[in-house]
Parts: C-alpha cells; sequence; structure tokens
C-alpha cells in the first residue's frame, strides 16, 4: 500500500491519532522529563505510521504531524515538518522493500527514526544559525533521547497497531503467511 | 502501473519536501507580523484554551510521575538545601544592614527611582504545555492580551527570572525561558557593577553562560548572578534589576573578557505557577519599555557593545 487504496476510515484514524498524541506529547508527556529528557511520541508514532502503511502514507502524515508540532509549538514552520516527512517516507519504505517481521523491528526502528529526527533537526538548526553557544551535551541529550524513546518504541508500536489495524487493507503477503502459519495450507493438516 | 505508483510515490515526496521548505523559506524571512505568524497566532488563539482544559484534566496524571521523580530527589536535596539555608540564614542579617544603609544613601543622592520589580503589575499564570525539543525551550501559560500581558514582558517564579513573552493572543501567551536559544539577558555578577549577557548553552538546560564580562570582574563560585536592569542589543528585552538568574558554577578566564558558567536558579523543567511581570500604560516601566523598542534594532553582539552600549533602567523621573 504506498498511496492507492488509503481508505476515509484510514485516514480519519491517522487523524485522532496525530492529534491525541501531539497534545499528550505537548501537555503530559513533555512535562515529565525522564534521564533529563523528554520522551518524542510524535517521531515514533510518524515512524510506526510508516511502517505500517508505507511510504506515501508515512510521508504525508509526518508532513501533518511535524506541521501540527511547529503550529501547536511556535517553532519555524516547516522545521519539523521536512524532518518528519523524511522519517515516515524511510519507515515506509524500509516496509515496502523488507516488510520486517522481527519481533525487535519497532525497537530498531524507534531508535533509528528518533536519532534521523533529532541529528536533521539539529542539522537544519545548525544551518539556519544559531545565535547561542553550543555545548557538547547536546550529543549527550541526543543519545538519551534515542535510549528513551527506545523504552517507549514497543508499548507505543502496539498502540499505533491497534488504532490503525482495523483501517488497513488486508496485505497479500501477510495473508499468504499468516495461512502458512495457521496450518491452513499446510500438507500435515490435511486428511 | 509499478511506474506509475514509483512516480506518483517520488512526485509526492518531492512535493512535501519542497512543500516544507517553501513553508521554512517564508517563515524565516518574514517579519514577526507576516503571514505565517499571524497564523501561528490564530492556531495558537484557538488551541491556548483546549490547552489548557487538556493540562486541568491530565494533571493529576503529570503530577503522578512527578511524585516518583520528587521522591528520588528529595532525599539527595535535603541534607544541600539545609547547609543553604544555614548560608543564608547568616546572609540575610548581613544584608538586612547594608539594605538599610544603601536606602538611606539612594534617597540622599535622589536615585531611588531605579526600576524594579515592584513597579510591574504581576499576572499569576499556569503553565499548560512545555517544548519537548532540545532546541527550543518555551512554555505556554494561560494569561494572554486579556490579563494585559504583552510581548516582552519578563516573567519570574518564586526561584529566579524564567524568561520572556515571545508570543501572546487574547487567552494564552508562548514564553521562551532563559535556556532557549534565542535568548539573552543583560546581567551581573553580585555586587559588581561590570554587566555581560548571560546566554543559554545549546543542549545542557542546566548550564546558562554569562559572557562579555570585563577581564578584571571579580567572580567567585557560588555567586549569584542578577539581572542587570539594563537592555543589550539584540536583546531588547528590560528586565528589572536584581531579579536572580543563577549561581556561578565555574569560572572561564579568557583574553579579552571573562565568562562564567551560571546554573538557573528556577527549576525550568518543572514550571508550574509563574508571574508575568506586566507595566500599565502610563506607568514608568511602560515608558522605559517604549524608548527601548524605539532604539534601531542592531544586530551587533553584546562583545561588540560591551557594556558602553546598554540602555539602563534607572527611571528618568
Amino acid at each position: 500500500m504506498s498511496g492507492q487504496g488509503v481508505s476515509n476510515g484510514l485516514i480519519a484514524r491517522i487523524v485522532v491519532l496525530a492529534v491525541a498524541v501531539v497534545f499528550f506529547q505537548i501537555g503530559v508527556v513533555s512535562e515529565v522529563p525522564v534521564f533529563g529528557v523528554t520522551v518524542d511520541l510524535s517521531t515514533l508514532v510518524v515512524a510506526f505510521i510508516g511502517l505500517l502503511c508505507g511510504s506515501t502514507v508515512g510521508a504525508a502524515s509526518g508532513f501533518a504531524i511535524g506541521l501540527l508540532v511547529d503550529l501547536a509549538l511556535v517553532q519555524t514552520l516547516g522545521l519539523t515538518s521536512l524532518v518528519f516527512t523524511l522519517v515516515g517516507y524511510s519507515c515506509g519504505r524500509l516496509r515496502e522493500l523488507r516488510d520486517p517481521q522481527a519481533a525487535l523491528t519497532p525497537l530498531l526502528v524507534g531508535a533509528t527514526a528518533t536519532a534521523t529526527a533529532l541529528i536533521g533537526y539539529s542539522l537544519m538548526e545548525f544551518m539556519l544559525g544559531v545565535d547561542a553557544p553550543v555545548s557538547l551535551e547536546l550529543l549527550r541529550q541526543i543519545v538519551l533521547g534515542v535510549l528513551v524513546n527506545t523504552i517507549v518504541a514497543l508499548p507505543m508500536w502496539v498502540l499505533v497497531r491497534r488504532c490503525l489495524i482495523g483501517g488497513l487493507p488486508q496485505d497479500p503477503r501477510r495473508r499468504r503467511r499468516r495461512a502458512y502459519t495457521t496450518g491452513g495450507l499446510s500438507p500435515l493438516s490435511r486428511p | 502501473m509499478y511506474d506509475k505508483t514509483v512516480r506518483r510515490r517520488r512526485a509526492v515526496l518531492a512535493l512535501l519536501v519542497v512543500l516544507s521548505l517553501i513553508l521554512l523559506t517564508a517563515y524565516f524571512g518574514e517579519a514577526p507580523s507576516g503571514r505565517l505568524h499571524s497564523v501561528q497566532r490564530g492556531f495558537l488563539t484557538v488551541v491556548a484554551p483546549i490547552q489548557d482544559g487538556a493540562n486541568r484534566a491530565l494533571k493529576p496524571v503529570r503530577d503522578l510521575f512527578g511524585w516518583f521523580d520528587d521522591t528520588l530527589h528529595a532525599k539527595s536535596q535535603n541534607t544541600e538545601l539545609r547547609k543553604q539555608v544555614d548560608k543564608l540564614r547568616r546572609e540575610v542579617v548581613a544584608e538586612r544592614i547594608d539594605q538599610q544603609s544603601y536606602g538611606e544613601l539612594l534617597a540622599m543622592f535622589h536615585l531611588d527611582n531605579q526600576l524594579s520589580a515592584s513597579d510591574y503589575r504581576p499576572v499569576n499564570a499556569t503553565v499548560v504545555s512545555q517544548t519537548p525539543n532540545i532546541w527550543y525551550s518555551t512554555v505556554l501559560i494561560d494569561k494572554g492580551s486579556s490579563a494585559g500581558v504583552q510581548v516582552e514582558d519578563p516573567v519570574i517564579n518564586s526561584e529566579g527570572l524564567v524568561g520572556k513573552v515571545t508570543e501572546v493572543v487574547a487567552d494564552g501567551a508562548q514564553v521562551s525561558l532563559i535556556t532557549d536559544s534565542s535568548m539573552g539577558v543583560s546581567a551581573r555578577v553580585g555586587a559588581t557593577a561590570a554587566t555581560g549577557i548571560v546566554q543559554p548553552k545549546v543542549g545542557d538546560p542546566n548550564d546558562l553562560l554569562l559572557q562579555y564580562l570585563p577581564a578584571n570582574t571579580p567572580a567567585n563560585k557560588g555567586e549569584y548572578v542578577f539581572t542587570s536592569g539594563t537592555v543589550a542589543p539584540p536583546y531588547n528585552s528590560l528586565y528589572p534589576r536584581g531579579i536572580p538568574i543563577g549561581q556561578v558554577t565555574s569560572i572561564n578566564e579568557e583574553s579579552a573578557y571573562k565568562s562564567v558558567n551560571v546554573h538557573p536558579l528556577a527549576d525550568l523543567r518543572n514550571l508550574d505557577v509563574v508571574q508575568v511581570l506586566t507595566a500599565t500604560a502610563g506607568s514608568q516601566p511602560a515608558r522605559l519599555s517604549g524608548v527601548v523598542s524605539s532604539l534601531p534594532s542592531g544586530r551587533q553582539t553584546g562583545a561588540e557593545t560591551g557594556g558602553a552600549g546598554q540602555l539602563a533602567s534607572t527611571g528618568t523621573g
């Protein structure tokens, strides 16, 4: 599913999920530091939407969520959109090319997406010019941010999957795989 | 069919990236009164009451997480705070005697019209949201222009300087904290007359840098850093004199200037209630802010202006 066959139901689910997560992030999660950093749920949501729905939906969701974050936090418009578009697209391409099914995939995708978003954001800020001195602590903050996001990646994956699974069309490859695992086509199950 | 899918996928990506870049360029290039900034303010107007409601509804959840964090830190802070209380008690006694003499001297030389926090009308506000970003340190408060809050108003809490107001809508305002990369505050160390500029160190929310102090400025570890009551371009916010900002943690000797690392006194990660110092029309702070805003907004650094290019917040009567 790389764009075609996106149902209205799926779009509605993504919109509700995105708005809820962004406001929960801003209102609650941001005010609860863990190891001195805050969990960034919006990056994880973008990554997992891409991983579940493909590159086109991932990129579009990334752009929209990024815009929402920039608007709500009165930040430079377009900065988070750009970073999240690339994160959503990359995660979607990973699904389309590899379709990873390992249990640890959400952890790795969450960690990589967070690292990409934090480093990409920092690079963009450097390119736009920073008036204040930059501390080496920034690197530690990035590493801690990735670590903390990795910890919450799995529950976040379960939540995003649960929210979107009803709106996803049946993937032929998944259906085939499920048929094998349930024994429907196994020669041993035949009378 | 496959080609068509690939082409469409790439076209969508290119479109979104170009759209982001256009937004970025337009936003970065326009004035704060520009169209995109207005859209952002409009969004803030709609979102501020929702965030306020969500903040109230979700407060128990936040308090629960906060309780665990506070309990973990309470024991380690206890001993340290007891030592500080003893030290401060001794200092208060000495300060009171000095304060009395100081007041008498100011009155004697007709210098007792300096701008102080008591000249402002404080507006209490609750923090309803916080930025989850290393690069931006901003919070959203539940009081806006309807309560008299204006852009550039100083924001404090019981511990010290918190930041300044950077965006205002009717029922909410955005406050840039002193750890935000866009901030700079004119400040001095202890009782010295020399002023420098306190800037954040991006990536380290617990460290500020007081820069451009003259090399011979006496500064010791543990000394308090206060607002100097002056402005230094391009940071045109006028903070009243004497608001505590932080404590010196280390001193860096440089060639022409001295800089000191400062630990902020206000716990900027756990802000709940803040006070916006608003100026009523015709008051001394309002008059001085008018003078400041009428100054040409140069982009020169504090190093270029040093202490000489600063406008003091001493009242002119």
